[in-house]
C-alpha cells in the first residue's frame, strides 16, 4: 500500500488544529470546466446548493469527517479548476490523492468525451493504487441529457471505475458517491496489507486492519 | 481420566488410584492428550508411496504437560496423507498390525533427504514424542528413564493408542529416544545405542548383522532372510582445478586504463568466495540380502562406483561475501552518519585567504602530474576543471580524500558532455529518451517504469549515475570523506553550470517529475532555471543587437549577482527602450485608440473579437512555475491552513490568481479592445453561453453572454479582469523567478550532508541493484530468482515511497538482494564445477543443466546412471582429483585412512578414488516370530549409523505379547 506518504495520509498533523480523527483521506474531484464539481462538493460538505458558484481558480478544498467502524475518517476533498490552462497546476496535486471523483456533465457531450483523457491523467500522475469513481452529474436535467446512463456505465466499466449518476442540485447519489469511494479505499488498504505481510508491521501513517470487514484500525500514532 | 470414559475397564479400581500420585497424574495427562488428538484405536492405511516422505507435508502439533513441576512437551508428528482413511477402512482387519509396525518394513522411503531423525531411523509416518521442556534439564538417570517409559507403556495400554510414543532421554544433542508401540497382542520396543566411537567389531556389515541376529534371538533355522539397505556418504570439500573464479574487481586497473569513467556505471556482482562449500555424494545399495555382499574387517564389496543408486546434495556456504550486497550495505550504513560535509572536509573557505604558498606548490606539482583526462582543448571539460580548481586550491593534494585521477574519471562519467563539443553540450539530452534495442517491449517498459515504482530516477540519468558513483566511491575510494568530497565537487559543478548557462546533461527535460526522488526533482528544477535564464539572456542579446545598443556584458559567473538584487524582474528582459518609443504608456490613450498588439501567439481558430472584426489571438503566456514535491507540499499546506470558510476560500483563490492575472494581461495586450467575454471564450469556453434569440425581423440571431457564475458581482474573474493591464508577457513580472529558485536549489544541495545524499540516492541504488540482479539472472536463467525479484521490488517500493524510509526495513530488502546474488553465484559455481557454460553443447548438456539447477533447489538430487552417468563421471573425477591432491601431497598423512576401512579399492597410483565415507548407514530388516518360535512373525528393524565420531544403533524389535 502506498498511502504512507506523509503529506496526504499522515496521521494527524501537529500543526493542524483539528486532530479529531483516526485517518485522513485526501480526495480529488476532477473533470471539465463547469460540470458541477464545486456544487457537488458543497452539497456533500455543507449540504447547500447554489445555482452558480464562482469558477474555481486553481484549487480549493473542503473537509468532512465520516465515521466507519467507529473510526473517524477526515476527508480532505480538493476541488480543482477544470479549465485546460489549469492542468499543470492541478495535476501536481494528483500524487497525494488516495481517491478521485472524475466528473462529467450528462448534458454536455464534450465533458463526457474528455473522461478518457482525465483518466489517462490520473494514471500518469497519481499513485498507482488510487481509486476512482466516475460521476455523471446534473442528472436532474433529464430533458437536456445527451449522455445516456448506459454509455456512462459502459465507459466506467472499460476504465475499471465505479459509476454513479448524480445531482448536486437534487441531492442524488452525492453522499453515496463519497461513501463508496471511502469504502473502496478502505478495502484496497486492507487488501494490500493482507497480501503483503511485510507492511503490516506498519510504516508510519499506515493503517492496520482488524478482522471484521471492511477492516479499519488506528494508524500508529493517532493521538 | 481417559479410562473413566471407558465403560469396559474396571472403573472402580482405577478411580481409586487416579490422582493418587504425581506419576499417575502424569500418565493420565498423557492419555488425555492422546485422546484429544484422537490417536486412539487402530487406523489402517496403505504403505506410503515411494518418496512420499519427501514430497508430502509433515505436520506437528505440540502441548505442554507437567510431571509434578517438571515441564515436558508432547509433540505429534505426522505425514499428511490424503484420503488414507476412506480407502483403508474397508479392508481393516481385526488384528492388523499398527501402521508403525508395517512402516518398519516398508522400503519406499529409506534414507529420506529431509525428515525427522526418528523417521529416518524407524521409517514411521506418525509418532508422538515426549521431550523435556525448553529450559528443563535432560532425563539422564536410568530410573527416571524407566519411569517415563513405564508411563508411556501404561498410557498406550490404557488408551489403546497404536501410534508409537517416544521419550527423549539423555542430553538433547545426543538425540536419544526410547519408545514403544502397542497393537492388539503385539508390541514394538524402540531402543537405541549411542557411542562416540565405532567399536571395531561393529565397523562393518557382518558385525552389525551379528548384533541384529543376536538381538532378535530367533529360534528358527534357517533364519528368514534379512533385508539390507546401505548408504555411504562421501564429502567433497576440495574442488581443485575448479577453484572459484571470481576475484574482487581491480578498480585501480580500471582507472589506469583508457576506459575513463565508463566502469563507474556498473555495479559489481558475485560472491568473493566459493558459495558452494561441500558436495555430499550418497551411494546407496537399496536392496541387498545377506550373502550377496561381503563387508567385513578385511574385505568389502561395497565400491561406491558400483553402487546402483547415487544421489547428491550440496552444502552452501553460510554467508558468502557478495560484492553487490556489500556495496549496498556500506551505502546504507552511510545513511545513518551524522557528520556534515564541513566537519568531514574542514571548512575550506576559512583557509582560503593567505595561502598563496600552497597555491604555488600546487601549481608546480601540477606540471609534473600526469593528467588523467587526456582530452585537451575541450571547453566544457576545462570548465569542469576550472570549477574544481577553486576548491582544490584549499586542500593540499595529499589531503584530498578522493584521488585526482579517480575524481576526474568520475566527473567525466557524470558529465560526458564535457568531452563533447561545446555546441552539443548545450543540448541537454536525456539519454533514456531513446533506450537501446527494444527487443522485448513489455520487459523494457517494465524495467523502464521501475523508477516510478521505486521513486528513484530513470535509468542512466544523471541522478542514477551519481548514485552509482557515490556507492562506488564510498566502497573503494575513501568512504564517507570521499563521498563528501565528490558531493562538494558535484555541487560546485551545478553552480558553475547555472552561472554559465550550461544545461545539466543527462536529465529528462521538463518540470520536476514528481515520480522521482526529491534530489532528482531538485536537479530538474535547476535545469528549468538554467533554461529560463538562457532564454532570458538570449532575448536580451538579440534585442540589444537589433537595437544596435551595447549589450551590458554579463560576465559568466556573475550573472546571478546582477539579477538577484533587483526586485522587479520581468519575464523576458527585453530592453524597454524600444517599447517606450513606439508605444506610449498604457492607459495614456483612450480605449478607442489604436494600441499596438503585443505578444500574440496565434489566432484562436476563426474567432473574432465581440466588439470588432479583429481576430481573437491567443497570447504568449507564462507557464506556471514548476515545483518540486517539497515546495508543492509546503504550498498545499499553506492553502489548507486557510481553512474551509468562505473567506479562506476567497483568499485561497486570490493567492492562486497570479497565473490568471498574467494570462489576462497577456490577452489584453494581444487583443487590444477586447472584453472579458472574449477572454472567457478562449479560456473557459463553457462560461460563454450562446442562445438563439429571435430578433425583431423574425429571424434567429445568436446571442452570447457570460454564464451566470461569471456574472456574479465582484467575483474573482471580474475582479482580476478589471485590475489587469494590457501587458505582454515579456514585460510582466515573472511568475517563475529562476534566479531565486536556482539559488534555493543550490543552497539545498550545498547543505546536504553525505548521509542526506545517500538517503536521497538510496532508491536509485536499489533500482540499480534490482536491474543488476535481473541482468545476471537472465544469463543464468534461474526460476526461483526470477520469481522473487518482483517481490523484492514491490517490497522496496512500499518502503521507498515513504518520505523517510525505514532504514532497518531497507536492510531487509538489501539482504534479500544479497540472497538473490548468492543464489546466482551458487548457480555459477556449480555450473563451472560441472563444466557447463563453456560453449560446447553435447547430448548430455541438457540433462546436466537440469541436474545442476535441481541441485540448487532440491535438498537431494538423484544422479541418473549413478557412477556411470554423465554427471556421475564428473563427480567421480572431482573426487579423484581431490584425492590425488590430498594424498600425493608431500606431507602424506595416514590420517586419511584411519576413519574408514572401506576405501580398499585402490585406483591407479595406490590412491583410492574416494575418501573414506564420512558416514555409513546400514539398515537391516526382517520379519521373524518373537519371542517364541510359535509366536507371530513380526517386523524387526535395526538402523545403524557409523560416522567418525558417532555410532548409533536404533532398533525396533517387535514381539508377540499374547502369551507372555
Amino acid at each position: 500500500m502506498r498511502q504512507d506518504g506523509s503529506m496526504q495520509m499522515a496521521a494527524p498533523q501537529k500543526e493542524t488544529a483539528d486532530q479529531n480523527f483516526d485517518y485522513m483521506f485526501k480526495l480529488l474531484i476532477i473533470g471539465n470546466s463547469s460540470v458541477g464539481k464545486t456544487s457537488f462538493l458543497f452539497r456533500y460538505a455543507d449540504d447547500s446548493f447554489t445555482s452558480a458558484f464562482v469558477s474555481t481558480v486553481g484549487i480549493d478544498f473542503k473537509v468532512k469527517t465520516v465515521y466507519k467502524n467507529d473510526k473517524r475518517i477526515k476527508l480532505q476533498i480538493w476541488d480543482t479548476a477544470g479549465q485546460e490552462r489549469y492542468r499543470t497546476i492541478t495535476t501536481a496535486y494528483y500524487r497525494g490523492a488516495m481517491g478521485f471523483i472524475l466528473m462529467y456533465d450528462i448534458t454536455n457531450e464534450e465533458s463526457f468525451g474528455a473522461v478518457q483523457d482525465w483518466s489517462t491523467q490520473i494514471k500518469t500522475y497519481s499513485w498507482d493504487n488510487a481509486q476512482v469513481i466516475l460521476a455523471g452529474n446534473k442528472c436532474d436535467m433529464e430533458e437536456e441529457r445527451v449522455v445516456s446512463v448506459e454509455s456512462g456505465r459502459l465507459l466506467a466499466e472499460q476504465l475499471g471505475f465505479e459509476f454513479f449518476e448524480t445531482s448536486a442540485k437534487d441531492n442524488i447519489n452525492v453522499k453515496q458517491t463519497f461513501e463508496r469511494l471511502v469504502d473502496i479505499i478502505c478495502d484496497k488498504m486492507s487488501e494490500s496489507l493482507e497480501t503483503d505481510p511485510a507492511v503490516t508491521t506498519g510504516t508510519q501513517g499506515n493503517a492496520r486492519l482488524t478482522d471484521n470487514p471492511p477492516p479499519l484500525q488506528q494508524p500508529n500514532c493517532a493521538c | 481420566m481417559a479410562a473413566d470414559n471407558d465403560p469396559e475397564s474396571e472403573v472402580f479400581e482405577i478411580t481409586d488410584f487416579t490422582t493418587a500420585s504425581e506419576w499417575e497424574r502424569f500418565v493420565s495427562r498423557v492419555e488425555e492428550v492422546l485422546n484429544d488428538w484422537k490417536l486412539i484405536g487402530s487406523n489402517v492405511g496403505k504403505p506410503p508411496e515411494k518418496g512420499e516422505y519427501t514430497t508430502g507435508t509433515w505436520e506437528e502439533k505440540s502441548r505442554e504437560i507437567n510431571f509434578a513441576d517438571f515441564k515436558f512437551s508432547i509433540t505429534h508428528h505426522y505425514l499428511k496423507q490424503e484420503c488414507a482413511e476412506s480407502e483403508g477402512k474397508e479392508d481393516g482387519e481385526e488384528d492388523a498390525f499398527p501402521l508403525a509396525m508395517q512402516d518398519l518394513l516398508c522400503m519406499n522411503n529409506d534414507f529420506p533427504p529431509r525428515a525427522h531423525c526418528l523417521v529416518r531411523w524407524y521409517g514411521v509416518r506418525e509418532f508422538v514424542v515426549i521431550s523435556p521442556g525448553a529450559n528443563c534439564e535432560a532425563i539422564i538417570s536410568e530410573s527416571k528413564c524407566n519411569l517415563l517409559l513405564s508411563s508411556v507403556s501404561i498410557a498406550l495400554g490404557n488408551t489403546g493408542c497404536q501410534v508409537p510414543l517416544f521419550v527423549q532421554i539423555q542430553q538433547k544433542w545426543r538425540k536419544m529416544y526410547a519408545g514403544e508401540c502397542q497393537g492388539p497382542g503385539v508390541r514394538t520396543d524402540f531402543e537405541m545405542v549411542h557411542l562416540r566411537k565405532v567399536p571395531s567389531q561393529y565397523n562393518h556389515l557382518s558385525g552389525l548383522l551379528d548384533i541384529f541376529k543376536a538381538k532378535i534371538g530367533c529360534p528358527l533355522t534357517p533364519l528368514p532372510p534379512i533385508n539390507i539397505a546401505i548408504r555411504f556418504t562421501y564429502i567433497l570439500q576440495d574442488w581443485q582445478q575448479y577453484s572459484w573464479p571470481q576475484q574482487p574487481p581491480d578498480f585501480d586497473a580500471l582507472l589506469a586504463g583508457e576506459v575513463g569513467g565508463v566502469e563507474f556505471g556498473k555495479l559489481p556482482f558475485g560472491a568473493c568466495e566459493d558459495p558452494i562449500s561441500e558436495l555430499h555424494l550418497a551411494t546407496t545399495w537399496p536392496h541387498l540380502t545377506e550373502g550377496i555382499v561381503v563387508d567385513n574387517d578385511v574385505y568389502s564389496d561395497l565400491d561406491p562406483l558400483q553402487a546402483p543408486h547415487w544421489s547428491v546434495r550440496v552444502r552452501k556456504a553460510d554467508n558468502p561475501q557478495c560484492l553487490l550486497g556489500d556495496f549496498l550495505m556500506e551505502f546504507l550504513k552511510l545513511c545513518s552518519r551524522k557528520e556534515t560535509t564541513d566537519e568531514i572536509l574542514g571548512k575550506s573557505s576559512a583557509e582560503e585567504e593567505g595561502k598563496e604558498n600552497s597555491d604555488i606548490t600546487q601549481a608546480l606539482s601540477k606540471l609534473t602530474e600526469p593528467t588523467a583526462v587526456p582530452i585537451p582543448k575541450l571547453s566544457v571539460s576545462n570548465m569542469v576543471h576550472s570549477a574544481r580548481k577553486r576548491i582544490r586550491r584549499h586542500r593540499r593534494n595529499d589531503q584530498s580524500p578522493l584521488n585526482n585521477d579517480v575524481l576526474n574519471s568520475i566527473l567525466l562519467y557524470l558529465f560526458p558532455d564535457a568531452a563533447l563539443d561545446k555546441s552539443d553540450s548545450n543540448e541537454a539530452k536525456a539519454p533514456q529518451s531513446n533506450p537501446g534495442g527494444k527487443s522485448d517491449q513489455d520487459k523494457e517498459t517494465e524495467d523502464y517504469n521501475l523508477f516510478s515504482v521505486l521513486k528513484s530516477a530513470p535509468w542512466d540519468c544523471l541522478t542514477y549515475r551519481l548514485a552509482l558513483c557515490v556507492c562506488l566511491v564510498n566502497f573503494y575510494h575513501g568512504g564517507m570523506r570521499a563521498v563528501a568530497h565528490l558531493w562538494q565537487e558535484f555541487v560546485l559543478e551545478m553552480r558553475y553550470r547555472w552561472e554559465n548557462n550550461y544545461l545539466i546533461y543527462g536529465l529528462p527535460a521538463g518540470p520536476p517529475d514528481l515520480r522521482c526522488c526529491l534530489l532528482h526533482q531538485k536537479l530538474q528544477m535547476l535545469n528549468c532555471c538554467i533554461e529560463h535564464k538562457k532564454a532570458r539572456d538570449n532575448v536580451q542579446k538579440d534585442a540589444a543587437s537589433e537595437n544596435g545598443l551595447p549589450v551590458p556584458q554579463v560576465s559568466p559567473g556573475k550573472s546571478w549577482d546582477s539579477w538577484s538584487d533587483s526586485e522587479d524582474e520581468f519575464f523576458e528582459c527585453l530592453s524597454d527602450a524600444e517599447d517606450m518609443k513606439e508605444v506610449p504608456a498604457d492607459g495614456v490613450k483612450g480605449a478607442g485608440a489604436k494600441i499596438k498588439a503585443e505578444g500574440r501567439l496565434q489566432p484562436h481558430g476563426k474567432l473574432t473579437l465581440l466588439n470588432s472584426n479583429e481576430p481573437l489571438y491567443i497570447p504568449v503566456t507564462q507557464e506556471p512555475a514548476p515545483m518540486t514535491e517539497d515546495v508543492l507540499e509546503e504550498q498545499s499546506e499553506v492553502l489548507a491552513k486557510l481553512g474551509t470558510s468562505a473567506e479562506g476560500a476567497h483568499l485561497r483563490a486570490r493567492m492562486q490568481s497570479a497565473c490568471l492575472l498574467s494570462d489576462m494581461e497577456s490577452f489584453k495586450a494581444a487583443n487590444p479592445g477586447c472584453s472579458l467575454e472574449d477572454f472567457v471564450r478562449w479560456y473557459s469556453p463553457r462560461d460563454y453561453v450562446e442562445e438563439e434569440v429571435s430578433d425583431e425581423a423574425g429571424g434567429t440571431v445568436v446571442q452570447g453572454s457570460l454564464s451566470a457564475r461569471m456574472k456574479i458581482p465582484g467575483n474573482m474573474w471580474v475582479e482580476a479582469w478589471e485590475s489587469a493591464k494590457a501587458t505582454p508577457v515579456r514585460r510582466q513580472r515573472r511568475l517563475f523567478d529562476d534566479t531565486k529558485e536556482a539559488e534555493r536549489v543550490l543552497h539545498y544541495l550545498a547543505v546536504q550532508k553525505p548521509s542526506d545524499l545517500t538517503r536521497h540516492l538510496l532508491p536509485c541504488i536499489v533500482h540499480a541493484a534490482i536491474l543488476k540482479v535481473k541482468e545476471e539472472e537472465a544469463v543464468e536463467d534461474i526460476a526461483s530468482v526470477r520469481k522473487i525479484i518482483p517481490q523484492v521490488s514491490s517490497h522496496a517500493s512500499k518502503l521507498l515511497r515513504h518520505p523517510s524510509p525505514d532504514l532497518k526495513k531497507l536492510e531487509d530488502t538489501i539482504n534479500q538482494i544479497t540472497m538473490l546474488e548468492a543464489t546466482i553465484a551458487r548457480a555459477r559455481s556449480l555450473r563451472a564445477k560441472f563444466g557447463l557454460g563453456k560453449g560446447e553443447r553435447g547430448e548430455d548438456t541438457e540433462n546436466l543443466e537440469l541436474f545442476v539447477s535441481s541441485l540448487l533447489e532440491e535438498p537431494e538430487v538423484a544422479v541418473i546412471g549413478a557412477g556411470r552417468g554423465p554427471a556421475g563421471s564428473i563427480i567421480h573425477k572431482l573426487f579423484v582429483s581431490a584425492q590425488r591432491a590430498a594424498l600425493l601431497a608431500p606431507l602424506e598423512e595416514e590420517a586419511g585412512r584411519v576413519g574408514g576401512s572401506d576405501d580398499r579399492k585402490p585406483a591407479g597410483g595406490g590412491v583410492p578414488d574416494f575418501p573414506p565415507p564420512a558416514g555409513r548407514e546400514i539398515l537391516l530388516r526382517t520379519c521373524v516370530p518373537r519371542p517364541a518360535p510359535y509366536s507371530k512373525a513380526l517386523p524387526q528393524r535395526l538402523f545403524c549409523v557409523l560416522m567418525r565420531e558417532d555410532f548409533r544403533l536404533a532398533g525396533a524389535f517387535s514381539s508377540d505379547t499374547s502369551f507372555f
